[in-house]
């Protein structure tokens, strides 16, 4: 027996066999062909060639949300459709009698060679696209591929160098454990739907590919990020107890999909999603969530080198308003760090980025870009489902500057006669201690609030969320955070708008009930938890809740706080 | 088309133009130029120094390895090489939308 560690991307326990899914290795032999073979050869040549941007179309469509891949993929049909390539190639088979494969595996050597050469360090990661796009063109045309999933079953766990979205979702059609992968991140799209599937997956375990063979035995302990491989008797015992736990628990939840969110008492929730990407929706739909509290859209502006355009940002917010109906969508305009945007924005260097450019500051700064996300959105709801949410609010100030440019953008469509419509919700996110305070302004000026927790208490108690060393610091169940809810609920409600929490703390099984004590109107969380957070608010009774809730609000410190929620 | 396949001298049209983007010609606009290059029947050659490579052809393109400053020679010779170079020349002063 031995133990990897990987980080985990999803919570829970498979077991299973191990199963390698990777790229057969390609022998090129140096085979010349007799002249008369040139013609079968060159017909080959067409006919394959035909094949693979056929299925690059496709996969192009695949990704569909994901531009940067898109673009990748989009590259690879362009280096396959060069007249450059093709004549060299015939020219190859015809003059030098060279096999089909030998001639293109020749045609790309000679162009890596080339830029081997070049030093411009732009160009330099043009050979990895260029060993893709011969390694897809070759395995065709030596006829080495295989349906990955072929020898595949319900006790597997695929082990992967790196997987793509859409392969997670395939794997997931095919029942498939779990899933391992020697490279990857918690935060890639394929991590973001495997997490939102509660499909039991690490990424980043290193040496797995070396160490795991076919069939072994395996576990995946998404818990505490570990591979198993070979467990002994008592490990293996353990983890099925573990694992039969874990799977009853997941069929009485899914018990409560048709349920409605309604307390003990009878008083009804809107449970509603969060989603990082638009993927997610399937998820969202399949648990009957009551909308999407959260729709983030930072997706489309990090990782890559340009901006996303009005036109592209607006088919995807139709998609997913279209997708919800009749249920509402809640768009979120960008929210990140300058440091994520470094790429395309000019970004001076921060002392203190977590107190710098980020949220609402980066879209006043970027007018322009601000502009096209509203206007995408304006355009987007023509089934009136979305309402729109600004982050990193500070008081009414930007949200009187946010409904200028607004109506800046209205007028703008307008003069242009693009069609729009003009009557959308708006909110703000209340996560900065001075929102919280003027909540009674702001609640005034807009439709609706939303707290995010994880930034609230991070600005409250003055503790970064990522620093390790203070991380005793950043205590979610202090009483300040209960105080300032209660004091945004109140503000909100004497103005007769509804308050959601989309932040880390409705995800927590723990504090559901003392939200809903609070008087809490919406609950927004990912995908993944939204039925075990609904069992929550099924076993809540208010009036029990809001006795222990009145002596959190005195309580003088987390500590006293934790005590309370834990008897 | 004359059978040598080059250009014919008389009816093409040339354009000088210099690169104004930072990064220089990088993956990105190759694949922007031929890109838009291909949707026209006219042939399009560019002419860095004594290397001259087909515009359409995204390998030729890259392997330009043009850098910022560098001045190159367009060349279209078709029935539509005048829209051909005017929008591939917008593109070069336009720094590929790169600031």
């Amino acid at each position: 027996m031995y133990k990897l560690k990987g980080n985990p991307v999803a919570a829970g326990v498979a077991i299973g066999k191990a199963k390698i899914i990777g790229k057969p290795e390609l022998n090129i032999t140096r085979r010349k062909i007799l002249s008369h073979e040139i013609g079968s050869e060159l017909d080959k040549f067409n006919s394959d060639l035909k094949f693979i941007i056929n299925e690059l179309d496709k996969l192009i469509e695949d990704y569909n949300y994901s531009k940067e891949n898109r673009d990748i993929l989009e590259s690879h049909k362009m280096i396959l459709e060069d007249p450059q390539f093709h004549t060299r190639v015939t020219e190859l088979i015809s003059e030098e009698l060279l096999s089909l494969e030998h001639a293109i595996s020749k045609y790309f050597t000679e162009v890596s060679d080339i830029f081997d050469n070049m030093d411009n360090p732009y160009l330099t990661h043009r050979a990895s696209d260029l060993e893709d796009v011969a390694y897809r063109l070759l395995s065709h045309v030596m006829n080495v591929r295989k349906d990955l999933l072929n020898d595949v079953d319900d006790k597997s766990i695929l082990i992967m160098e790196n997987i793509t979205p859409s392969f997670v979702t395939k794997v997931f059609e095919k029942n498939i454990r779990g899933l391992c992968t020697e490279k990857g991140s918690k935060n890639s799209h394929s991590s973001i739907i495997a997490r939102s599937m509660n499909l039991p997956m690490l990424v980043n375990t290193i040496g797995l590919l070396t160490k795991v063979k076919d069939d072994d035995s395996v576990i995946i302990d998404g818990n505490d990020g570990l591979v198993i491989v070979s467990p002994t008797k008592a490990e293996l015992q353990k983890y099925q107890q573990i694992f039969v736990q874990e799977q009853n628990n997941r069929n009485e939840l899914l018990k409560l999909i048709d349920l409605e969110a309604v307390t003990k008492g009878g008083k009804k929730i809107e449970l509603m999603s969060n989603i990082e990407i638009p993927q997610e929706i399937d998820q969202v739909l399949k648990f009957k969530s009551s909308g999407i509290g959260l729709f983030r859209t930072e997706f489309l502006f990090i990782d890559r080198e340009d901006l996303p355009t009005e036109d592209e940002q607006y088919t995807i917010y139709k998609e997913i308003s279209e997708k919800s109906a009749p249920h509402s969508v809640i768009i979120r305009t960008i929210d990140v760090g300058g440091d994520k945007l470094s790429s395309i924005l000019n970004i001076t260097h921060e002392e203190n980025p977590n107190l710098g450019c980020r949220g609402i500051r980066i879209s006043l700064q970027n007018v322009p870009i601000f502009k096209q996300q509203i206007k995408a959105i304006l355009r987007a709801n023509s089934l009136r489902n979305i309402k729109i949410m600004f982050p990193m609010i500070s008081g009414v100030n930007e949200l009187r500057k946010i409904k200028d440019i607004m109506d800046i953008c209205k007028s703008d469509l307008k003069k242009n006669g693009i069609e729009f419509y003009s009557d959308i919700q708006i909110g703000v996110m209340i996560e900065i201690p001075s929102a919280v305070i003027t909540s009674d302004a702001l609640a005034e000026e807009c439709d609706f609030l939303s707290i995010g927790t994880n930034d609230l208490i991070q600005y409250t108690l003055a503790v970064d969320r990522d620093n390790s060393t203070i991380s005793d610091y950043y205590q979610s169940t202090h009483p300040s955070i209960f105080r300032l809810i209660k004091y945004t609920v109140e503000n909100a409600h004497k103005k007769g708008k509804k308050v959601a929490i989309c932040g880390e703390m409705a995800s927590d099984k723990e504090l559901v009930k003392y939200l809903l004590a609070l008087e809490i109107d919406e609950l927004s969380v990912s995908p993944g938890r939204l039925l075990l957070i609904k069992k929550e608010i099924l076993n809540t009774d208010l009036a029990e809740a809001k006795i222990k809730l009145e002596k959190i609000l005195v309580s003088k410190t987390a500590e006293e706080v934790n005590k309370i929620i834990r008897t | 088309m004359n059978p040598n396949n080059e250009l014919e001298y008389e009816d093409m049209i040339r354009k000088t133009i210099k690169i104004i983007n930072k990064l220089g010609m990088h993956a990105r606009p190759a694949t922007m130029i031929v890109k838009a290059a291909t949707k026209y029947r006219s042939e399009f050659k560019i002419v860095k120094s004594d290397m001259e490579i087909n515009g359409k052809s995204i390998m030729g393109v890259m392997t330009l390895a043009a850098e910022y400053g560098s001045e190159l020679e367009l060349i279209a010779d078709g029935v539509d090489e005048e829209h051909l170079i005017k929008e591939i020349s917008e593109m070069f002063a336009n720094k590929f939308g790169e600031e």
